[in-house]
């Protein structure tokens, strides 16, 4: 029992979790870059979905207020170092680490197999078993990790509804990306800390866009918003998990339903809607202006 | 759930038996649970129900008239609360596999792209 000890104290000091999320954390920059690593696609991209739109400018220029946003920090490299980490993208760093450090002391990890687990809690916060208590502000943090914000139930009176506007917007949640507009629903893996009926604001946008516009972010577009109402947590259909090894006698089956959380999109914030996108055609010399002013500015 | 801001839930049915051993978990969850939960969602409809020789099972009626039975036998009672807020929590859509986690209707806001489409050489014959 007190070897058991020992191991564990061996564990705490010497071995490298601490270490670890200081490496992971030094790290940081690299894997969001790695998200839109290459700036000649996104320009190409950028010039396909103007040009669309009559623009006699062979450049691809992102018109109107937003591009200082989206664009002027282009110089800045810790722009992408913000805060605004995605968890998966820091968990696959971490992992990396792991790999590393397991060539470096490999005498260390014989002794601690079994604790190995009880490492992964203290390492990372976030993962942990239902039963734990979070504060409100773990919550949040958590939240915003996986990229949303719960503003709070839906009232009776409240108007969020609102027909199709022509906007979307790629959105973030975990580890999926969306292509959503407004009216959209969409099924995420389970969101904690919210209940049904309540608005949500998503706020990792990786690009919006309208028939007039589009923004880039890089790998976000710092002040847009998408918001959302949960509207169901619900679990998906069963899938079966069959294992069998021929010839010996072994056949495992098991069931899994994964949870999902219902969100039903409401509003995209930060872009620009023209409101004339159901009659046909929008009449092309008031979109030209639009256009131009920008430009010239 | 809550489609649009309207709970589709419209009633829940709690049938119990008040001498089996199965309910025991569902006669401490109606002692329990059930006023908070029935204090916590005005806008559906409890009922209990007694059935003796039967294991206890909830019963959920939703708007779209659809029924969904999830039998709750030797359960605790926060099992059995987990139970009730999921159906209360869902659509009461027949459960099949999602072909698309999202669902729109109006796919395309910018145009679809296809390969006839020229940008900036041909933009006239784009639009």
């Amino acid at each position: 029992m007190i070897f058991r000890m020992k191991d564990r104290f061996g564990l705490l000091t010497m071995h490298t979790p601490i270490r670890r999320c200081l490496q992971a954390l030094n790290r940081e920059p690299q894997p969001t870059l790695s998200l839109f690593k290459d700036p000649s696609s996104l320009r190409s991209f950028s010039v396909a979905a103007f040009s669309n739109h009559n623009i006699s400018s062979p450049l691809p220029i992102f018109t109107n207020s937003k591009p200082a946003s989206a664009f002027g920090k282009w110089h800045d490299p810790r722009y992408f170092s913000t805060s605004k980490q995605d968890d998966h993208t820091k968990k696959a760093d971490i992992h990396e680490e792991i790999e590393d450090e397991d060539d470096s002391d490999d005498n260390y990890d014989d002794e601690d197999e079994e604790d190995y687990e009880d490492d992964d809690d203290d390492e990372c916060v976030s993962v942990s078993s239902s039963k734990k208590v979070y504060t409100a502000e773990e919550k949040e943090a958590e939240a915003t990790a996986i990229g949303y914000k719960v503003v709070g139930p839906l009232q009776k009176d409240d108007q969020v509804f609102k027909p199709y506007e022509p906007a979307f917007a790629v959105v973030q949640i975990g580890s999926h990306q969306f292509k959503v507009s407004n009216g959209d629903s969409i099924f995420t893996e389970r969101l904690k800390f919210c209940e049904v009926n309540d608005k949500l604001i998503l706020n990792k946008v990786l690009l919006l866009g309208s028939a007039s516009q589009t923004i880039i972010g890089r790998p976000i577009v710092p002040d847009a918003a998408v918001h959302a109402v949960v509207e169901e947590h619900a679990l998906d259909a069963k899938v079966i998990i069959f294992k069998k090894k021929r010839r010996k006698n072994y056949r495992r089956t098991k069931g899994h339903r994964q949870e999902l959380t219902k969100l039903r999109i409401t509003d995209i914030e930060g872009v620009e809607k023209p409101q004339i996108e159901l009659a046909e055609k929008p009449s092309e010399s008031a979109k030209k202006e639009q256009e131009k002013v920008p430009l010239s500015a | 759930m809550a489609l649009r801001g309207v709970w589709q839930l419209k009633k829940l049915v709690v049938s119990y038996s008040d001498w089996g051993g199965s309910s025991k978990g569902i006669r401490a969850f109606m002692e329990s649970h059930l006023p908070a939960f029935k204090e916590a969602n005005p806008q559906l409809e409890v009922d209990t129900e007694m059935i003796r020789g039967q294991h206890p099972h909830l019963k959920a009626l939703y708007k779209n008239h659809n029924d969904r039975v999830v039998c709750v036998k030797n359960m605790d009672p926060e099992e059995i609360l987990l139970h009730a807020t999921r159906l209360r929590n869902s659509l009461g859509r027949k459960v099949i596999k999602l072909r698309t986690r999202h669902v729109t209707k109006h796919p395309s806001v910018q145009g679809t792209w296809t390969t006839a489409l020229k940008y900036q050489d041909e933009q006239n014959q784009v639009l």
